[in-house]
């Protein structure tokens, strides 16, 4: 049992640390919206930093042109960017697919995308749901047709984070009338821009655009953009999203823990009738319960990142640490909003708004996270039946 | 290298407590009835394991504090009762920082031939060591102490008093103790102390800061006995949603059942994790000790919830861990205490 990062480790932490303060965060130019779950806002040139850097391929293998550093770098960077609240938005997404391509990608994807990747170049949108898939995914009614060496798509793809900014798609489609619950699905990168390709934003409940609904309209792909074998893109996928609420969560104690020095910060300095909030019994009481609660969070992201590490097998791990960190989240933006009070719903930029109104959009945004990337509620049956056993139910 | 897994000898350690306390200590409360405290307090100390913390040389063997968390993470897995935490944990954590003068009382701690408690709590009602008034600068101690566990068996009382440390024999003339009736848990006594002489041999030399180390070391334990009850309403309560059928089904296949189980998964993989960082010093037990003792008592509680009326009945044991946990959840420390140290810990102005 240890609880220290190596020297290594502890070293690239200072090394991102003295990246960060020389080229602070707040001077990149923001491309799309925050969506709270941590990573800040979407910022091309934040990415294309990170790039220049060699963080974005650093734990690549060397034949795809990485550094085969070791998993962990990935988390220290992650934390250290999350702490200094920098807007790596997209990251964890390239970072998947880039994994995906290594893995499974065909010649074109190898050469073509990947290196697109490492320049910082490249971000994918998730083409998934559709107004009749949501949690039941498999619904999907998205189709692609083999048509010579191509395939054809045509469908409707709707809640896509930033595809509008991003780009390439992950589209999952079907690839046979029969496709039932494992087989006969198949996902396609696809730039964004191909003919046919409709991207329409929707705004969101803080007023700015996040989600993009994406109509298909024979939307021509060549064989090359296709992941792994036909027919087996749910493997791809399940793969995916197992990594995914690892990869989209993992940073998000280290966030919350910025909000909540913040709001310690606030608590000291604002008085009421002379006496700082933070002499307040019940606030102490609560601000300091969810020290705890962040700090069991940090914990539980790292032993599935050690499971991972460590080639141990996940059943439901992920899909447990996913829901606390949502869950976490709105609770701590539901305290900074008992804290501000009568400030708490003013926006950023409003006269009077507290802690640049970071706390509103983070009570918005935080709504979103308890539903996307599977809901609360289908990732408990998840650890109910993958990791403890319990007998399937009706669904 | 940040890593949760134990070390292979601690593996075995783990095991073997495991396997003998399935075998010595029967969870069921009617097997229970006939439970000898102090027969199975023997067993264990045949196992060497009230000498985790002394070093080999004095009799002890030679473990880490990390060993006995482990340990006494099994002791709540098979809700074992008995002096373990007072006398193996704090009161030795306190000897061992008394000097030379020590050792022979540490041998007979080791060996289990002795029993130790600490006396510390006072009207106050708290474990925050500030706060005391008892004193023997006279040389006479008069007063009385709250909360004390295992004072029936102790052979010696550790003090903590305003102004030092001592440690008496628990049958010294002027020392009483008074059991007092608590729901459930290891017996807690208030022990009274009438015009009690102290002799400069029962002075213990030792700093505030090693009575907040053992105090420390207390309040680990019993949050590693609290995240192993836990763990073990976990296995039960998922055992009787496979096997409890109701409507022709098993209520695990019931959506509120598997997500009540997945929340007790949530809940003990949480204060676990927090509880091994603060066993190697990566995170304050404050926080591990109040964040286990809300997560845990809510494990308990949910339980109850998934059991149903079996489970209000004495004879299933659920009721008798859950009143272990909240033991164990205000001894050395209750939330209050230990969230006011995560507060000031986080930059909160006092
Ligand atoms: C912030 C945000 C970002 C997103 N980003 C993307 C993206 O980039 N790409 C993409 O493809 N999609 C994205 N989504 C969509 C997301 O994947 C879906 O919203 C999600 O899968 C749930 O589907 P739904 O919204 O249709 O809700 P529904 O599936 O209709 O669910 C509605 C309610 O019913 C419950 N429910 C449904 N089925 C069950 C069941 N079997 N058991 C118990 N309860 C059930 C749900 O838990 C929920 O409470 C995003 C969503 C949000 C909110």
């Amino acid at each position: 049992m240890d609880f220290t990062f190596t020297a290594d480790e502890q070293a690239f932490a200072a090394e991102v640390r003295r990246f960060l303060r020389d080229r602070p965060p707040s001077t990149f130019a923001i491309d799309g919206m925050d969506a709270g779950y941590g990573s800040g806002a979407n910022s091309k040139a934040f990415i294309r930093a990170l790039a220049e850097r060699g963080w974005i391929r650093m734990c690549w293998p060397r034949a795809f042109g990485g550094d085969e550093r070791p998993m962990f770098f990935k988390l220290v960077l992650l934390e250290e960017l999350a702490r200094a609240g920098a807007p790596f938005g997209p990251l964890p997404g390239i970072w998947q697919t880039a994994d995906a391509i290594i893995e499974y990608g065909s010649e074109r994807l190898r050469t073509e995308v990947l290196p697109a990747i490492a320049r910082g170049e490249a971000s994918f949108w998730q083409g998934y749901s559709e107004p009749d898939a949501g949690s039941d995914l498999l619904a999907l009614k998205t189709e692609a047709r083999r048509d010579g060496d191509d395939y054809v798509i045509r469908g409707h793809k709707i809640w896509s984070s930033h595809a509008g900014i991003a780009t390439h798609g992950l589209i999952f489609t079907r690839t046979s009338r029969e496709a039932r619950r494992s087989r006969g699905f198949s996902m396609f990168v696809v730039p964004n821009g191909t003919r046919g390709m409709d991207i329409r934003p929707i705004t969101s409940l803080t007023g700015e655009v996040y989600h993009y609904e994406v109509f298909l309209d024979e939307v021509r792909v060549p064989e090359g953009l296709r992941f792994g074998p036909e027919g087996e893109g749910f493997v791809a996928l399940l793969n995916g999203l197992d990594s995914d609420r690892f990869w989209g969560r993992f940073y998000k104690a280290p966030a919350l823990e910025r909000v909540l020095h913040r709001l310690v910060e606030y608590a000291n300095t604002t008085r009421v009738d002379g006496v700082p909030l933070a002499r307040d019994a019940g606030l102490r009481r609560r601000l300091a319960a969810m020290a705890t609660e962040l700090a069991a969070l940090r914990w539980l992201f790292y032993r599935a990142a050690c499971q991972f590490r460590d080639g141990a097998p996940i059943t439901y791990e992920t899909a447990v640490a996913k829901v606390m960190a949502d869950e976490t989240g709105q609770k701590l933006a539901r305290l900074g909003m008992d804290l501000l009070g009568m400030w708490a719903p003013l926006r950023a930029g409003s006269p009077e708004a507290k802690l640049d109104g970071e706390i509103s959009h983070a009570y918005l945004t935080s709504l979103g996270h308890t539903i996307a990337g599977g809901t609360a509620e289908v990732l408990r049956t998840t650890v109910a039946t993958r990791g403890l056993g319990l007998p399937a139910g009706a669904r | 290298m940040i890593d949760f897994r134990p070390s292979s000898a601690q593996q075995l350690l783990v095991s073997t407590a495991r396997e003998y306390l399935r075998r010595h200590c029967p969870i069921e409360p009617d097997r229970r009835a006939g439970l000898d405290v102090i027969q199975l307090w023997r067993g264990m100390a045949e196992l060497g394991w009230p000498g985790l913390l002394i070093s080999s040389g004095v009799g002890g063997s030679d473990g880490t504090l990390v060993d006995v968390i482990l340990l006494v993470e099994e002791l709540g897995y098979a809700a074992v009762p008995g002096p373990f935490v007072p006398s193996a944990v704090a009161a030795t954590s306190l000897l061992l920082a008394g000097g030379a003068r020590q050792q022979r009382r540490l041998t007979e701690l080791a060996t289990g031939d002795r029993i130790a408690t600490v006396a510390l709590v006072e009207e106050r009602g708290s474990f925050d060591p500030a706060g005391l008034t008892l004193t023997a600068a006279s040389g006479r101690l008069t007063g009385r102490k709250l909360f004390v566990g295992a004072a029936d068996l102790a052979d010696d009382l550790v003090v903590v008093l305003r102004d030092g440390v001592v440690v008496l024999p628990s049958d010294r003339r002027g020392i009483a103790r008074v059991p007092l009736q608590a729901i459930g848990g290891d017996p807690l006594f208030e022990v009274r102390f009438d015009d009690v002489e102290i002799g400069a041999d029962d002075r213990l030399a030792v700093t505030a800061g090693a009575v907040a180390a053992a105090l420390e070391a207390g309040a680990l334990a019993r949050t590693a006995e609290m995240v192993g009850a836990a763990r073990r309403i976990l296995e039960m309560s998922v055992e009787h949603a496979k096997t409890r059928v109701q409507g022709g089904r098993p209520i695990g296949g019931h959506q509120a059942i598997q997500h009540a189980c997945a929340d007790l998964v949530r809940d003990v993989d949480t204060a676990r994790g927090l509880l091994y960082a603060a066993a190697c010093d990566a995170s304050d037990v404050a926080a591990a000790k109040a964040y286990a003792s809300e997560a845990c008592l809510t494990v308990a509680r949910r339980a109850h919830q998934i059991f149903g009326a079996i489970s209000y009945c004495a004879e299933h044991p659920l009721h008798m861990i859950h009143k272990r946990i909240l033991a164990a959840s205000l001894d050395f420390g209750d939330t209050t205490l230990h969230l006011e140290r995560v507060a000031r810990a986080i930059g909160l102005e006092a």
